[in-house]
Protein backbone atom coordinates (compact mmCIF):
# COMPACT_ATOMS: atom_id res chain seq x y z
CA UNK A 1 0.00 0.00 0.00
CA UNK A 2 1.31 3.26 -1.13
CA UNK A 3 0.66 5.88 1.43
CA UNK A 4 1.86 8.69 -0.55
CA UNK A 5 0.06 8.00 -2.94
CA UNK A 6 -3.21 8.67 -0.67
CA UNK A 7 -1.86 11.58 1.00
CA UNK A 8 -1.64 13.30 -1.86
CA UNK A 9 -5.15 12.06 -2.80
CA UNK A 10 -6.30 13.47 -0.09
CA UNK A 11 -4.46 16.52 -0.26
CA UNK A 12 -5.98 17.15 -3.62
CA UNK A 13 -9.39 16.52 -2.47
CA UNK A 14 -8.76 19.51 0.41
CA UNK A 15 -7.40 21.68 -2.33
CA UNK A 16 -10.47 21.16 -4.76
CA UNK A 17 -12.67 21.39 -1.62
CA UNK A 18 -11.24 24.89 -1.05
CA UNK A 19 -11.14 26.15 -4.63
CA UNK A 20 -15.03 25.50 -5.18
CA UNK A 21 -15.98 26.82 -2.41
CA UNK A 22 -16.30 30.81 -3.02
CA UNK A 23 -17.04 31.62 0.15
CA UNK A 24 -13.85 30.00 1.79
CA UNK A 25 -11.57 31.61 -1.18
CA UNK A 26 -13.18 35.00 -0.04
CA UNK A 27 -12.69 34.50 3.50
CA UNK A 28 -9.17 33.29 2.79
CA UNK A 29 -8.10 36.25 1.00
CA UNK A 30 -9.69 39.15 2.71
CA UNK A 31 -9.51 37.63 6.39
CA UNK A 32 -5.70 38.45 6.08
CA UNK A 33 -6.12 41.55 4.13
CA UNK A 34 -7.94 42.93 6.65
CA UNK A 35 -5.77 41.98 9.74
CA UNK A 36 -3.59 43.81 7.38
CA UNK A 37 -5.31 47.10 6.72
CA UNK A 38 -6.61 47.61 10.49
CA UNK A 39 -3.00 46.72 12.19
CA UNK A 40 -0.53 48.63 9.64
CA UNK A 41 -3.16 51.11 9.77
CA UNK A 42 -4.27 51.48 13.05
CA UNK A 43 -0.66 50.78 14.94
CA UNK A 44 1.54 53.20 12.33
CA UNK A 45 -0.74 56.25 13.74
CA UNK A 46 -0.67 54.47 17.27
CA UNK A 47 3.34 54.80 17.50
CA UNK A 48 4.66 57.14 14.97
CA UNK A 49 3.90 56.54 11.26
CA UNK A 50 4.66 53.53 9.16
CA UNK A 51 7.81 55.17 7.87
CA UNK A 52 9.96 54.09 10.49
CA UNK A 53 13.11 51.99 8.67
CA UNK A 54 14.44 50.97 12.26
CA UNK A 55 12.60 47.89 12.79
CA UNK A 56 13.62 47.49 16.71
CA UNK A 57 11.04 50.35 17.58
CA UNK A 58 9.04 49.89 14.63
CA UNK A 59 6.00 48.30 16.82
CA UNK A 60 4.03 47.80 13.60
CA UNK A 61 6.44 45.46 11.42
CA UNK A 62 7.20 44.32 14.72
CA UNK A 63 3.58 42.37 14.85
CA UNK A 64 3.35 41.54 11.43
CA UNK A 65 5.16 38.01 11.66
CA UNK A 66 2.88 37.41 15.08
CA UNK A 67 -0.49 38.47 12.90
CA UNK A 68 0.72 36.46 10.13
CA UNK A 69 0.73 33.88 12.95
CA UNK A 70 -2.75 34.63 13.70
CA UNK A 71 -3.91 34.37 10.46
CA UNK A 72 -2.32 31.03 10.18
CA UNK A 73 -3.70 29.86 13.56
CA UNK A 74 -7.39 30.18 12.55
CA UNK A 75 -6.93 28.65 8.91
CA UNK A 76 -5.51 25.23 10.74
CA UNK A 77 -8.44 25.27 13.33
CA UNK A 78 -10.75 25.91 9.90
CA UNK A 79 -8.59 22.72 8.47
CA UNK A 80 -8.65 20.46 11.17
CA UNK A 81 -12.04 21.60 12.31
CA UNK A 82 -13.10 19.75 9.01
CA UNK A 83 -12.32 16.49 10.35
CA UNK A 84 -15.28 16.22 12.91
CA UNK A 85 -18.05 16.05 9.94
CA UNK A 86 -15.66 14.22 7.79
CA UNK A 87 -16.09 11.58 10.37
CA UNK A 88 -19.46 11.22 11.04
CA UNK A 89 -20.51 11.96 7.37
CA UNK A 90 -17.99 12.98 4.77
CA UNK A 91 -14.96 10.89 2.62
CA UNK A 92 -13.09 10.16 6.00
CA UNK A 93 -15.56 6.99 6.99
CA UNK A 94 -14.37 5.75 3.71
CA UNK A 95 -10.51 6.35 3.89
CA UNK A 96 -10.39 4.94 7.45
CA UNK A 97 -12.02 1.91 6.14
CA UNK A 98 -9.48 1.46 3.20
CA UNK A 99 -6.20 0.14 3.52
CA UNK A 100 -4.40 3.36 3.30
CA UNK A 101 -2.55 4.07 6.76
CA UNK A 102 -3.69 6.36 8.88
CA UNK A 103 -0.65 8.92 8.93
CA UNK A 104 -1.51 9.30 4.88
CA UNK A 105 -4.77 10.71 6.34
CA UNK A 106 -3.04 12.96 8.50
CA UNK A 107 -0.44 13.59 5.66
CA UNK A 108 -3.00 14.52 3.52
CA UNK A 109 -4.82 16.77 5.85
CA UNK A 110 -2.16 18.54 7.22
CA UNK A 111 -0.50 19.08 3.89
CA UNK A 112 -3.57 20.63 1.99
CA UNK A 113 -4.42 22.57 5.45
CA UNK A 114 -0.74 24.08 5.84
CA UNK A 115 -0.55 25.52 2.17
CA UNK A 116 -3.44 27.11 2.33
CA UNK A 117 -2.36 28.46 5.85
CA UNK A 118 0.84 29.66 4.37
CA UNK A 119 -0.57 31.59 1.80
CA UNK A 120 -2.53 33.44 4.10
CA UNK A 121 0.26 34.16 6.32
CA UNK A 122 2.33 35.25 3.27
CA UNK A 123 -0.33 37.62 2.13
CA UNK A 124 -0.02 39.14 5.86
CA UNK A 125 4.10 39.24 5.46
CA UNK A 126 3.51 41.31 2.39
CA UNK A 127 2.55 44.24 4.19
CA UNK A 128 6.64 44.29 5.85
CA UNK A 129 8.11 45.96 2.58
CA UNK A 130 5.50 49.53 2.93
CA UNK A 131 6.66 49.39 6.95
CA UNK A 132 10.73 49.75 5.96
CA UNK A 133 11.63 46.38 6.04
CA UNK A 134 13.56 44.69 3.40
CA UNK A 135 12.38 41.18 2.72
CA UNK A 136 15.07 38.91 0.30
CA UNK A 137 14.06 36.16 -1.24
CA UNK A 138 15.35 33.78 0.63
CA UNK A 139 13.97 35.47 3.76
CA UNK A 140 10.10 35.23 2.90
CA UNK A 141 10.69 31.51 1.95
CA UNK A 142 12.18 31.16 5.40
CA UNK A 143 9.40 33.56 6.84
CA UNK A 144 7.06 31.21 4.64
CA UNK A 145 8.56 27.73 6.08
CA UNK A 146 8.41 29.33 9.42
CA UNK A 147 4.62 29.74 8.69
CA UNK A 148 4.28 26.42 7.18
CA UNK A 149 5.52 24.84 10.39
CA UNK A 150 3.37 26.78 12.75
CA UNK A 151 -0.01 25.55 10.22
CA UNK A 152 1.81 21.94 10.35
CA UNK A 153 1.95 21.55 14.18
CA UNK A 154 -1.58 23.52 14.56
CA UNK A 155 -3.39 21.42 12.48
CA UNK A 156 -1.80 17.80 13.24
CA UNK A 157 -2.56 19.09 17.18
CA UNK A 158 -6.36 20.19 15.73
CA UNK A 159 -6.61 16.55 13.84
CA UNK A 160 -5.56 14.63 17.76
CA UNK A 161 -8.13 16.61 19.50
CA UNK A 162 -10.88 16.55 16.24
CA UNK A 163 -10.92 12.83 16.54
CA UNK A 164 -11.44 12.78 20.52
CA UNK A 165 -13.67 15.81 20.86
CA UNK A 166 -16.95 15.30 19.32
CA UNK A 167 -18.53 18.67 18.84
CA UNK A 168 -17.50 21.32 16.26
CA UNK A 169 -18.49 23.58 19.81
CA UNK A 170 -16.40 21.46 21.99
CA UNK A 171 -13.58 21.75 19.57
CA UNK A 172 -13.73 25.46 18.96
CA UNK A 173 -13.56 26.00 22.63
CA UNK A 174 -10.54 23.85 23.69
CA UNK A 175 -8.44 24.74 20.84
CA UNK A 176 -9.24 28.98 21.90
CA UNK A 177 -8.49 28.20 25.33
CA UNK A 178 -4.90 26.36 24.39
CA UNK A 179 -3.93 28.12 21.02
CA UNK A 180 -5.01 31.99 22.36
CA UNK A 181 -2.73 31.74 25.54
CA UNK A 182 0.50 29.95 23.36
CA UNK A 183 0.08 32.71 21.04
CA UNK A 184 -0.21 35.70 23.02
CA UNK A 185 2.76 34.05 25.28
CA UNK A 186 5.18 33.68 22.32
CA UNK A 187 6.13 36.96 21.62
CA UNK A 188 3.73 37.86 18.92
CA UNK A 189 2.58 41.01 20.36
CA UNK A 190 6.08 42.10 22.72
CA UNK A 191 9.15 41.36 22.57
CA UNK A 192 10.75 38.11 24.32
CA UNK A 193 13.65 39.31 24.84
CA UNK A 194 12.34 42.40 27.08
CA UNK A 195 9.62 40.29 28.74
CA UNK A 196 9.30 40.24 32.70
CA UNK A 197 11.17 37.16 34.57
CA UNK A 198 8.43 34.69 34.83
CA UNK A 199 6.40 35.66 31.15
CA UNK A 200 9.72 35.32 30.12
CA UNK A 201 9.81 31.55 31.26
CA UNK A 202 6.56 30.50 30.01
CA UNK A 203 7.22 32.00 26.40
CA UNK A 204 10.65 30.36 26.80
CA UNK A 205 8.88 26.81 27.11
CA UNK A 206 6.06 28.22 24.31
CA UNK A 207 7.08 26.10 20.77
CA UNK A 208 5.19 28.90 19.24
CA UNK A 209 7.95 31.71 20.27
CA UNK A 210 10.80 29.66 18.80
CA UNK A 211 8.81 29.44 15.46
CA UNK A 212 8.20 33.25 15.48
CA UNK A 213 11.49 33.63 16.77
CA UNK A 214 12.80 31.54 13.52
CA UNK A 215 10.50 33.45 11.15
CA UNK A 216 11.69 37.05 12.84
CA UNK A 217 15.45 35.67 12.08
CA UNK A 218 14.69 35.03 8.05
CA UNK A 219 13.10 38.57 7.89
CA UNK A 220 16.08 40.23 9.86
CA UNK A 221 14.45 41.04 12.50
CA UNK A 222 15.38 39.46 16.51
CA UNK A 223 14.74 36.39 17.38
CA UNK A 224 15.22 34.52 20.64
CA UNK A 225 18.40 36.22 21.97
CA UNK A 226 21.10 34.37 24.11
CA UNK A 227 20.50 31.22 22.25
CA UNK A 228 22.18 28.68 19.50
CA UNK A 229 22.07 29.63 16.05
CA UNK A 230 19.54 27.16 14.20
CA UNK A 231 17.73 26.40 17.63
CA UNK A 232 14.61 28.36 17.41
CA UNK A 233 14.04 26.24 13.52
CA UNK A 234 15.46 22.93 15.48
CA UNK A 235 12.44 23.39 18.55
CA UNK A 236 9.68 24.68 15.66
CA UNK A 237 10.39 21.30 13.43
CA UNK A 238 10.35 19.03 16.15
CA UNK A 239 7.04 20.67 17.23
CA UNK A 240 5.77 20.36 14.12
CA UNK A 241 7.14 16.64 13.74
CA UNK A 242 5.70 16.21 17.35
CA UNK A 243 2.32 16.89 16.72
CA UNK A 244 2.13 15.11 13.31
CA UNK A 245 3.26 11.88 15.30
CA UNK A 246 0.35 12.73 18.21
CA UNK A 247 -2.17 13.37 15.14
CA UNK A 248 -1.30 9.75 13.70
CA UNK A 249 -1.37 7.94 17.29
CA UNK A 250 -4.64 9.85 18.30
CA UNK A 251 -6.32 8.24 15.14
CA UNK A 252 -4.61 5.30 15.03
CA UNK A 253 -7.00 4.15 17.89
CA UNK A 254 -10.29 2.55 16.66
CA UNK A 255 -13.19 4.60 17.97
CA UNK A 256 -15.93 2.60 20.16
CA UNK A 257 -18.40 5.61 19.44
CA UNK A 258 -21.51 5.04 16.88
CA UNK B 1 -14.78 -21.26 0.80
CA UNK B 2 -15.08 -19.04 4.03
CA UNK B 3 -14.61 -15.58 3.74
CA UNK B 4 -14.85 -13.47 7.07
CA UNK B 5 -15.85 -16.13 10.39
CA UNK B 6 -16.63 -14.29 14.18
CA UNK B 7 -16.99 -15.56 17.47
CA UNK B 8 -18.29 -14.54 20.57
CA UNK B 9 -18.47 -10.90 19.52
CA UNK B 10 -19.56 -8.41 22.06
CA UNK B 11 -19.94 -5.19 22.27
CA UNK B 12 -21.07 -2.36 25.16
CA UNK B 13 -21.49 0.94 24.88
CA UNK B 14 -21.32 3.27 27.96
CA UNK B 15 -22.55 6.31 28.68
CA UNK B 16 -23.74 8.35 31.66
CA UNK B 17 -27.44 6.48 31.72
CA UNK B 18 -25.49 2.93 32.45
CA UNK B 19 -24.05 0.22 30.14
CA UNK B 20 -26.07 -0.79 26.94
CA UNK B 21 -25.43 -4.34 25.42
CA UNK B 22 -25.13 -4.08 21.57
CA UNK B 23 -23.74 -7.49 20.51
CA UNK B 24 -23.99 -10.14 22.73
CA UNK B 25 -21.83 -13.07 21.79
CA UNK B 26 -22.40 -13.04 18.09
CA UNK B 27 -21.00 -16.04 16.39
CA UNK B 28 -21.28 -16.49 12.24
CA UNK B 29 -19.42 -17.89 9.69
CA UNK B 30 -19.95 -16.37 6.16
CA UNK B 31 -19.00 -17.77 2.40
CA UNK B 32 -19.70 -16.26 -0.48
CA UNK B 33 -22.94 -15.14 -0.79
CA UNK B 34 -24.70 -12.85 0.10
CA UNK B 35 -26.75 -12.36 3.77
CA UNK B 36 -29.05 -10.23 5.11
CA UNK B 37 -28.87 -8.71 8.88
CA UNK B 38 -32.33 -8.48 9.67
CA UNK B 39 -33.80 -6.57 12.95
CA UNK B 40 -35.52 -3.54 13.80
CA UNK B 41 -33.51 -0.63 15.31
CA UNK B 42 -31.27 -1.16 18.00
CA UNK B 43 -30.99 -4.85 17.51
CA UNK B 44 -27.02 -4.73 16.83
CA UNK B 45 -27.12 -4.67 13.03
CA UNK B 46 -25.50 -1.63 12.67
CA UNK B 47 -22.98 -2.24 15.24
CA UNK B 48 -21.69 -5.64 13.74
CA UNK B 49 -21.33 -3.71 10.60
CA UNK B 50 -19.57 -1.19 12.35
CA UNK B 51 -17.56 -4.32 13.69
CA UNK B 52 -16.79 -6.30 10.19
CA UNK B 53 -15.86 -2.52 8.53
CA UNK B 54 -13.07 -1.97 11.37
CA UNK B 55 -14.96 1.13 12.58
CA UNK B 56 -15.82 -0.09 15.40
CA UNK B 57 -13.37 -2.29 18.18
CA UNK B 58 -15.59 -5.25 20.03
CA UNK B 59 -14.74 -5.48 23.84
CA UNK B 60 -14.37 -9.59 23.36
CA UNK B 61 -14.54 -11.60 20.48
CA UNK B 62 -12.41 -12.69 17.30
CA UNK B 63 -13.02 -12.20 13.79
CA UNK B 64 -11.10 -13.96 10.66
CA UNK B 65 -11.05 -12.78 7.77
CA UNK B 66 -9.88 -14.24 4.60
CA UNK B 67 -10.63 -12.47 1.41
CA UNK B 68 -8.94 -10.38 -1.09
CA UNK B 69 -8.75 -6.76 -2.19
CA UNK B 70 -9.95 -5.67 1.13
CA UNK B 71 -13.69 -4.62 1.91
CA UNK B 72 -16.28 -2.44 0.44
CA UNK B 73 -18.55 -0.84 2.37
CA UNK B 74 -21.77 1.45 1.96
CA UNK B 75 -22.95 3.69 4.74
CA UNK B 76 -26.36 4.53 6.06
CA UNK B 77 -25.36 7.99 4.20
CA UNK B 78 -23.19 7.93 1.19
CA UNK B 79 -19.14 8.58 2.26
CA UNK B 80 -18.80 10.82 -0.92
CA UNK B 81 -17.42 14.59 -1.11
CA UNK B 82 -20.23 16.44 -2.54
CA UNK B 83 -18.05 19.23 -3.85
CA UNK B 84 -15.88 16.41 -6.10
CA UNK B 85 -17.26 14.51 -9.71
CA UNK B 86 -18.63 11.26 -9.30
CA UNK B 87 -14.90 10.43 -11.17
CA UNK B 88 -12.57 12.48 -8.52
CA UNK B 89 -14.58 10.75 -5.68
CA UNK B 90 -13.89 7.39 -7.66
CA UNK B 91 -10.29 8.28 -8.55
CA UNK B 92 -9.83 9.02 -4.60
CA UNK B 93 -11.28 5.49 -3.58
CA UNK B 94 -8.80 4.19 -5.37
CA UNK B 95 -5.58 5.98 -4.35
CA UNK B 96 -7.03 5.18 -0.76
CA UNK B 97 -7.20 1.23 -2.03
CA UNK B 98 -3.41 1.40 -3.38
CA UNK B 99 -4.95 0.84 -6.63
CA UNK B 100 -2.62 2.48 -9.45
CA UNK B 101 -3.93 5.64 -11.65
CA UNK B 102 -3.99 3.61 -14.82
CA UNK B 103 -6.24 0.82 -12.96
CA UNK B 104 -8.55 3.19 -10.70
CA UNK B 105 -8.98 5.04 -14.38
CA UNK B 106 -10.14 1.41 -16.13
CA UNK B 107 -12.00 0.42 -12.99
CA UNK B 108 -14.05 3.77 -12.82
CA UNK B 109 -15.04 3.15 -16.46
CA UNK B 110 -16.04 -0.53 -16.12
CA UNK B 111 -17.89 -0.08 -12.94
CA UNK B 112 -19.21 3.48 -13.81
CA UNK B 113 -20.58 1.48 -17.02
CA UNK B 114 -22.17 -1.51 -14.68
CA UNK B 115 -23.78 0.82 -12.74
CA UNK B 116 -24.84 3.27 -15.60
CA UNK B 117 -23.25 6.48 -14.67
CA UNK B 118 -20.90 6.77 -16.95
CA UNK B 119 -22.98 10.03 -18.31
CA UNK B 120 -22.38 11.42 -14.84
CA UNK B 121 -18.86 10.82 -14.28
CA UNK B 122 -17.77 14.72 -14.42
CA UNK B 123 -20.75 15.70 -11.98
CA UNK B 124 -20.19 16.98 -8.72
CA UNK B 125 -21.96 14.60 -6.32
CA UNK B 126 -23.85 17.68 -4.89
CA UNK B 127 -25.84 17.85 -8.43
CA UNK B 128 -27.24 14.60 -8.22
CA UNK B 129 -30.30 12.70 -6.90
CA UNK B 130 -30.30 10.13 -3.70
CA UNK B 131 -30.56 7.70 -5.75
CA UNK B 132 -27.84 8.46 -8.40
CA UNK B 133 -25.67 9.61 -4.74
CA UNK B 134 -26.51 5.78 -3.73
CA UNK B 135 -24.96 4.22 -7.18
CA UNK B 136 -22.24 6.26 -7.08
CA UNK B 137 -21.57 5.58 -3.15
CA UNK B 138 -21.87 1.63 -4.24
CA UNK B 139 -19.33 2.41 -7.30
CA UNK B 140 -16.71 3.94 -4.47
CA UNK B 141 -17.35 0.71 -2.49
CA UNK B 142 -17.15 -1.74 -5.64
CA UNK B 143 -14.24 0.09 -7.65
CA UNK B 144 -11.05 -2.30 -5.89
CA UNK B 145 -13.30 -5.34 -6.50
CA UNK B 146 -13.75 -6.40 -3.16
CA UNK B 147 -14.11 -9.65 -1.50
CA UNK B 148 -16.45 -8.67 0.87
CA UNK B 149 -19.11 -5.94 0.63
CA UNK B 150 -20.77 -4.69 3.23
CA UNK B 151 -24.04 -2.61 2.86
CA UNK B 152 -25.68 -0.83 5.65
CA UNK B 153 -29.01 0.43 5.64
CA UNK B 154 -28.26 0.57 1.99
CA UNK B 155 -31.63 1.77 1.11
CA UNK B 156 -32.90 4.06 3.72
CA UNK B 157 -34.27 7.35 2.58
CA UNK B 158 -34.58 6.17 -1.07
CA UNK B 159 -38.11 6.02 -3.19
CA UNK B 160 -39.45 2.90 -5.00
CA UNK B 161 -37.67 3.38 -8.07
CA UNK B 162 -34.65 4.60 -6.45
CA UNK B 163 -34.75 1.69 -4.60
CA UNK B 164 -35.03 -0.85 -7.41
CA UNK B 165 -32.78 0.73 -9.40
CA UNK B 166 -29.95 -0.11 -6.18
CA UNK B 167 -31.04 -3.96 -6.29
CA UNK B 168 -31.12 -4.12 -10.05
CA UNK B 169 -27.51 -2.76 -10.03
CA UNK B 170 -26.38 -5.07 -7.17
CA UNK B 171 -27.98 -7.84 -8.79
CA UNK B 172 -25.91 -7.68 -11.48
CA UNK B 173 -22.85 -7.03 -10.04
CA UNK B 174 -23.36 -10.17 -7.28
CA UNK B 175 -23.84 -12.17 -11.04
CA UNK B 176 -20.56 -11.29 -12.50
CA UNK B 177 -18.53 -11.59 -9.24
CA UNK B 178 -17.36 -14.27 -6.91
CA UNK B 179 -17.94 -11.37 -3.25
CA UNK B 180 -19.49 -11.88 -0.25
CA UNK B 181 -22.25 -9.60 0.58
CA UNK B 182 -23.84 -8.55 4.08
CA UNK B 183 -26.49 -5.70 4.34
CA UNK B 184 -28.26 -4.54 7.26
CA UNK B 185 -32.08 -3.94 6.77
CA UNK B 186 -35.01 -4.01 8.86
CA UNK B 187 -37.64 -4.48 5.57
CA UNK B 188 -38.42 -8.55 4.94
CA UNK B 189 -38.70 -7.78 1.19
CA UNK B 190 -35.02 -7.40 1.14
CA UNK B 191 -33.74 -9.54 3.38
CA UNK B 192 -35.67 -11.77 1.45
CA UNK B 193 -33.01 -11.41 -1.90
CA UNK B 194 -30.43 -12.73 -0.01
CA UNK B 195 -29.20 -16.43 0.23
CA UNK B 196 -29.21 -16.58 3.76
CA UNK B 197 -31.22 -14.37 6.31
CA UNK B 198 -29.98 -13.74 9.60
CA UNK B 199 -32.03 -12.41 11.97
CA UNK B 200 -31.41 -10.11 15.31
CA UNK B 201 -32.78 -9.42 18.65
CA UNK B 202 -31.29 -7.41 21.43
CA UNK B 203 -27.81 -8.02 20.28
CA UNK B 204 -28.12 -11.89 19.33
CA UNK B 205 -28.98 -13.71 16.12
CA UNK B 206 -31.92 -15.61 16.78
CA UNK B 207 -32.16 -17.26 13.78
CA UNK B 208 -30.44 -17.81 10.71
CA UNK B 209 -31.15 -19.55 7.18
CA UNK B 210 -32.19 -19.35 4.03
CA UNK B 211 -35.59 -17.51 3.22
CA UNK B 212 -37.24 -20.83 1.50
CA UNK B 213 -36.03 -22.31 4.66
CA UNK B 214 -37.34 -20.57 7.48
CA UNK B 215 -40.36 -19.95 5.45
CA UNK B 216 -41.02 -23.68 5.49
CA UNK B 217 -40.61 -23.60 9.22
CA UNK B 218 -44.19 -21.91 9.00
CA UNK B 219 -45.72 -24.40 7.50
CA UNK B 220 -48.26 -24.55 4.44
CA UNK B 221 -50.19 -22.13 6.01
CA UNK B 222 -50.35 -19.42 9.00
CA UNK B 223 -53.56 -17.94 10.72
CA UNK B 224 -53.35 -14.40 11.64
CA UNK B 225 -55.89 -13.50 13.90
CA UNK B 226 -56.83 -9.77 15.42
CA UNK B 227 -59.01 -10.10 18.45
CA UNK B 228 -61.47 -7.48 19.42
CA UNK B 229 -60.21 -7.38 22.78
CA UNK B 230 -56.75 -8.03 23.78
CA UNK B 231 -58.29 -10.45 26.88
CA UNK B 232 -58.88 -13.10 24.80
CA UNK B 233 -55.41 -13.51 23.07
CA UNK B 234 -54.67 -16.43 26.24
CA UNK B 235 -57.75 -18.14 24.94
CA UNK B 236 -56.53 -18.16 21.12
CA UNK B 237 -53.27 -19.64 22.38
CA UNK B 238 -54.88 -22.05 24.50
CA UNK B 239 -56.87 -23.48 21.34
CA UNK B 240 -53.82 -23.42 18.96
CA UNK B 241 -52.48 -25.97 21.43
CA UNK B 242 -54.93 -28.07 21.35
CA UNK B 243 -55.45 -28.22 17.64
CA UNK B 244 -51.64 -28.69 18.00
CA UNK B 245 -50.20 -25.50 16.06
CA UNK B 246 -47.71 -23.43 17.70
CA UNK B 247 -48.53 -20.03 18.35
CA UNK B 248 -47.17 -15.86 19.27
CA UNK B 249 -48.89 -13.54 20.58
CA UNK B 250 -48.70 -10.00 21.14
CA UNK B 251 -51.29 -7.27 22.12
CA UNK B 252 -54.33 -8.71 20.36
CA UNK B 253 -52.60 -10.02 17.61
CA UNK B 254 -51.82 -14.26 17.44
CA UNK B 255 -50.14 -15.99 14.51
CA UNK B 256 -50.71 -19.61 14.19
CA UNK B 257 -47.88 -21.52 12.50
CA UNK B 258 -48.58 -24.87 10.76
CA UNK B 259 -52.46 -23.67 10.36
CA UNK B 260 -54.61 -25.78 8.16
CA UNK B 261 -57.95 -24.07 6.16
CA UNK B 262 -60.37 -25.42 8.01
CA UNK B 263 -58.86 -23.61 11.26
CA UNK B 264 -59.79 -20.92 9.94
CA UNK B 265 -63.30 -20.34 10.85
CA UNK B 266 -62.51 -22.48 13.99
CA UNK B 267 -61.07 -20.02 15.94
CA UNK B 268 -62.66 -18.63 19.53
CA UNK B 269 -62.59 -15.16 21.44
CA UNK B 270 -64.49 -12.83 18.71
CA UNK B 271 -61.81 -12.27 16.27
CA UNK B 272 -62.59 -8.92 14.13
CA UNK B 273 -60.43 -10.55 11.03
CA UNK B 274 -58.94 -14.01 10.48
CA UNK B 275 -56.53 -14.40 7.25
CA UNK B 276 -55.15 -17.76 6.16
CA UNK B 277 -52.03 -17.99 3.82
CA UNK B 278 -48.98 -19.00 2.81
CA UNK B 279 -46.21 -18.15 5.21
CA UNK B 280 -44.11 -15.00 3.78
CA UNK B 281 -40.31 -13.76 5.58
CA UNK B 282 -42.42 -10.94 7.24
CA UNK B 283 -44.15 -13.90 8.89
CA UNK B 284 -41.29 -15.45 10.30
CA UNK B 285 -39.86 -11.75 11.38
CA UNK B 286 -42.82 -11.23 13.02
CA UNK B 287 -42.85 -14.87 14.28
CA UNK B 288 -39.36 -14.62 16.42
CA UNK B 289 -39.76 -10.58 16.81
CA UNK B 290 -42.67 -11.88 19.47
CA UNK B 291 -40.95 -14.37 20.44
CA UNK B 292 -37.68 -12.94 21.21
CA UNK B 293 -37.53 -9.10 21.05
CA UNK B 294 -37.97 -6.99 23.71
CA UNK B 295 -41.37 -5.22 23.74
CA UNK B 296 -39.35 -1.73 23.62
CA UNK B 297 -38.10 -2.90 20.16
CA UNK B 298 -41.76 -3.50 18.61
Amino acid sequence: MNGMSAAIALGKRELLRQIRQPSRIVASIVTPLLVWVFFVGGFSTAVGGAGQTNTDQNLTAYMIPGVASLTVMFASIFASISLINDRHEGVLRAALISPAPRWSIVIGKVGAGALVAMLQGFVVLAALPFLGVDMSVLGVIGACVGLGLISVALIGLGLGLAWIVDSSQGFHGIMNAVLMPMWLTSGAVFPINDAAGWLKIVAMANPLSWAHSAIRSSLGMPGIEGTPAGLDWLISAAFAGGCIVLATAVMGQASKRR
Amino acid sequence: MKTIQFDQLRVVYSNKDGDRIALNGVSLVIGRESIALLGPNGSGKSTLMGVLAGTLTADDGVVHRNYENGLGVVFQTPALDELLTVRENLALAGALHGMTKDAAGSAIVSVADALELTDRLDQQVRHLSGGLKRRTDLARALLPGPGLLLLDEPTSGLDVEARASLWSALDTIRNESEMAVVYATHMTEEAAKADRVVLFADGKIVIDGAPSELIEGLGSSVLRIRLSDEMHAASVVQWSKEIGCPSVSRGKEVLISHAKPEHAGKCPGDPESVTLAAPTLEDVYLWHARSNFSEGLL
